[in-house]
């Protein structure tokens, strides 16, 4: 079989949401001598951004956007450890992210979506998870050296962590080190603005677009 | 009335197995330090990560002390209201951060006087049982996010004030402000005017800690709180209808037999707000049908468990008073009503719970009254029956100078101040006014005179110095944009 041939299955089974499909057709690619870098930038990528257009068109649905990138992370489980024995990088970061839900809130669901998406979009993200100090939003951002501090919050009264953590960057000098996104069924653009963040979504998928504008 | 069931008798109990065995094999993931030692010492299994696993014995024993009835009580004890008894209660939604401008229709952060406004609006809407507070203040004074709601609130309601606070120094000082209110803390014992609300279920199966803490903390002194559980199918429970059922019904064990493991006989309701999340986005659906029906397999439910039941049922995802706004609210609360929820936190609120809005605010007060038209039912008796009448009238003959057409002119047909029933012809003539402009106008109506439910001075002096620099909570006439 052409190489051709297995970058068309890779894709195809990416687009198709077959998670089965996409471990076969990597292993398919790596006993035909395929490098992991490559397998990943002409194989699964083009895959996912057919997936990213159809979503746009509403052609598909959240679930099977979903199950497209778990599909692409179950492959990167795989390649990435050959990447890095091989003593190859993964390829240029599009950018650090720190991501979590704000003091008091423990919803997770939306910010868990939101990592997924920018992970197999490109980004390196640092999950603190769910009610999260606003100091260790600070800590982990100056640790590594963060590109996007990514804030979520569901409950209304839970909303003004977000702003807690802009006061909190002011206070330290620290706010154009980083660019500040906020998010979560609370949230709305005028709440984003009126806290002087740099960006809001109203979706995850809509996140991502947004990070990428923002570190362009 | 016969209630509309949805489930048979054979799934509610297969739903209940279902939920034991969630409980049992799966179990429930508890934060909160203090909540895992209350399992612990009541005979569920916790290990090191928080994982309560609960025997279904347990939970049989623990959620049957839970008694059938829940006591809203208002600061004018003729306001109180006790569910399922005094029949369907009707609420405001609640904690929305944003308020329309009444002036500019422009969507903007809600204040203190805001709040204000709302209350003194739904002490005046007879729809409405219970003000549960509307809108968050953005103008709260440092420390004073709670007191910044429950201050105007209270000061210009006087049916039940129900909400929630985010940490237990608020809780404090807004049962310190009720205690001022009634004179003294053995007074608030006898009238807990605050009536508390949390959700410390988080789906799918986990209790935060925060509120559950929150929920602890009045239970064991005794003071009115209830919960609600918010499935979110698709998301953060099963995408099939009674999957998500079985999810919600877990939690709503778990939280319920809590309560009466910190206190037995804590009275409960089976509250909600179970959505459907929008496939095609992840959208958050609270003005879906789905709601309405999973509510009323809720309401089903806990007639099985002899608690009442309700929650958030009829708000809408509708971003103006438009079509959408008043279908999403009507056909859920009558579904829900129908099925026997007598708690329907439906009122006021615009896209999705993010704004509240007078107009709707006084549209849905039409609705909660059509609502308890249909409770009060067909009114079945020999008498109205009429058979005098109609031999009487006989064919061909006219009912409009009867006796019973006199006595029942003003109650038999609801009457309602904003549904239009005019002509065409006499609704050109006043410049076509819309149902916005309607609602608007009833709204800019009441709001226009002084509050006569406002306390007297010295206990506003009282509460002044007891929180200095508290927002002053008084209501103002509205400004509001002509058509």
């Amino acid at each position: 079989m052409g190489d051709g041939e297995i970058f068309a299955k890779l894709k195809q089974s990416i687009i198709d949401q077959d998670q089965e499909a996409v471990l076969a057709a990597v292993d398919e690619a790596l006993g035909a001598g395929i490098d992991a870098r490559v397998i990943i930038d002409d194989g699964l990528l083009p895959g996912l951004n057919v997936i990213g257009e159809q979503f746009e068109r509403e052609e598909i649905f959240l679930p099977e956007l979903m199950r497209a990138a778990l599909a692409f992370q179950a492959a990167m489980g795989i390649l990435e450890p050959i990447i890095r024995e091989s003593g190859g990088t993964e390829g240029p970061s599009k950018g650090k992210i720190v991501l979590g839900t704000v003091k008091g809130d423990i919803h997770s669901i939306g910010k868990n979506i939101l990592k997924l998406l920018l992970e197999t979009s490109g980004f390196e993200v640092w999950d603190l998870g769910a009610d999260v100090d606003l100091f260790a939003f600070l800590d982990k951002a100056k640790d590594v050296d963060a590109d996007v501090i990514a804030l979520s919050a569901l409950l209304t009264t839970t909303l003004v962590g977000q702003r807690d953590v802009i006061e909190a960057l002011k206070e330290q000098g620290a706010r154009d080190r980083y660019k500040v996104i906020v998010g979560g069924g609370a949230t709305t653009p005028e709440w984003a603005n009126s806290i002087g963040a740099d960006g809001w979504a109203g979706s995850a998928y809509d996140a991502v677009n947004l990070v990428t504008r923002l570190l362009s | 009335m016969k209630f509309v069931e949805l489930l048979t008798d054979a799934q509610v109990q297969r739903i209940h197995e279902a939920s034991l065995e969630v409980l049992e094999t799966v179990g429930i993931l508890a934060h909160s330090a203090k909540a895992r030692e209350v399992f612990r010492a009541h005979g569920c299994h916790v290990d090191d990560t928080g994982l309560i696993k609960f025997p279904a014995a347990v939970v049989e024993r623990y959620r049957k002390l839970a008694p059938r009835s829940f006591t809203f009580h208002g600061r004018d004890p003729q306001y109180d209201r006790t569910i399922p008894d005094d029949g369907p209660v009707f609420i405001t939604g609640s904690s929305a951060p944003n308020v329309v401008d009444p002036m500019t229709g422009e969507e903007r952060r809600a204040t203190s006087t805001d709040i204000a406004n709302i209350a003194y609006l739904v002490n005046e809407l007879p729809g409405y049982d219970v003000f549960s507070i509307s809108t968050l203040a953005a103008d709260a004074p440092e420390g004073q996010f709670s007191l910044s709601r429950f201050y105007p609130a209270l000061k210009n309601c006087l049916k039940p004030v129900r909400s929630n606070t985010p940490n237990v120094d608020d809780l404090h000082d807004v049962l310190e402000l009720g205690e001022l209110i009634v004179g003294g803390k053995e007074a608030y014992r006898e009238r807990p005017i605050i009536n508390h609300h949390y959700c410390p279920m988080v789906s799918p199966l986990t209790m935060d800690v925060e509120s559950t803490e929150a929920v602890m903390w009045l239970t064991e002194r005794g003071l009115p709180v209830y919960t609600s559980v918010v499935p979110n199918a698709g998301l953060t429970a099963p995408l099939t209808l009674v999957g998500c059922l079985v999810v919600s019904n877990a939690e709503f064990l778990a939280i319920t037999v809590f309560q009466q493991m910190v206190r037995e006989a804590t009275p409960i309701i089976y509250a909600g707000l179970p959505t459907v999340a929008d496939m095609r986005t992840g959208a958050y659906t609270p003005g879906a049908i789905e709601t309405g029906m999973l509510l009323a397999a809720q309401a089903q439910l806990a007639r099985f468990y002899n608690v009442p039941a309700g929650g958030y049922i009829g708000l809408t995802n509708a971003h103006s008073n438009d079509a959408q706004s008043g279908y999403e609210t009507g056909m859920s609360t009558v579904l829900g009503l129908a099925a026997g929820a007598t708690l329907l936190n439906m009122g006021g609120l615009l896209s999705s719970l993010m704004a509240f809005d007078f107009a709707k605010a006084v549209i849905d007060n039409e609705i909660a009254l059509m609502n308890k038209r249909i409770w009060r039912g067909l009114e079945f008796s020999e008498e109205n029956l009429a058979l005098d009448e109609i031999a009487a009238v006989g064919p061909g003959g006219s009912y409009m100078g009867t006796r019973r057409t006199k006595a029942g002119m003003k109650t038999t047909g609801f009457l309602p101040r904003l549904a239009d029933r005019e002509m065409r012809g006499q609704w050109e003539q006043v410049g076509r006014p819309d149902i916005q402009a309607r609602a608007m106008a009833e709204a800019q109506r009441i709001l226009a005179k002084p509050n006569p439910a406002v306390w007297d001075e010295q206990l506003d002096a009282a509460i002044k110095a007891r929180f200095p620099g508290i927002v002053d909570g008084d209501a103002r006439p509205l400004t509001v944009a002509r058509a």
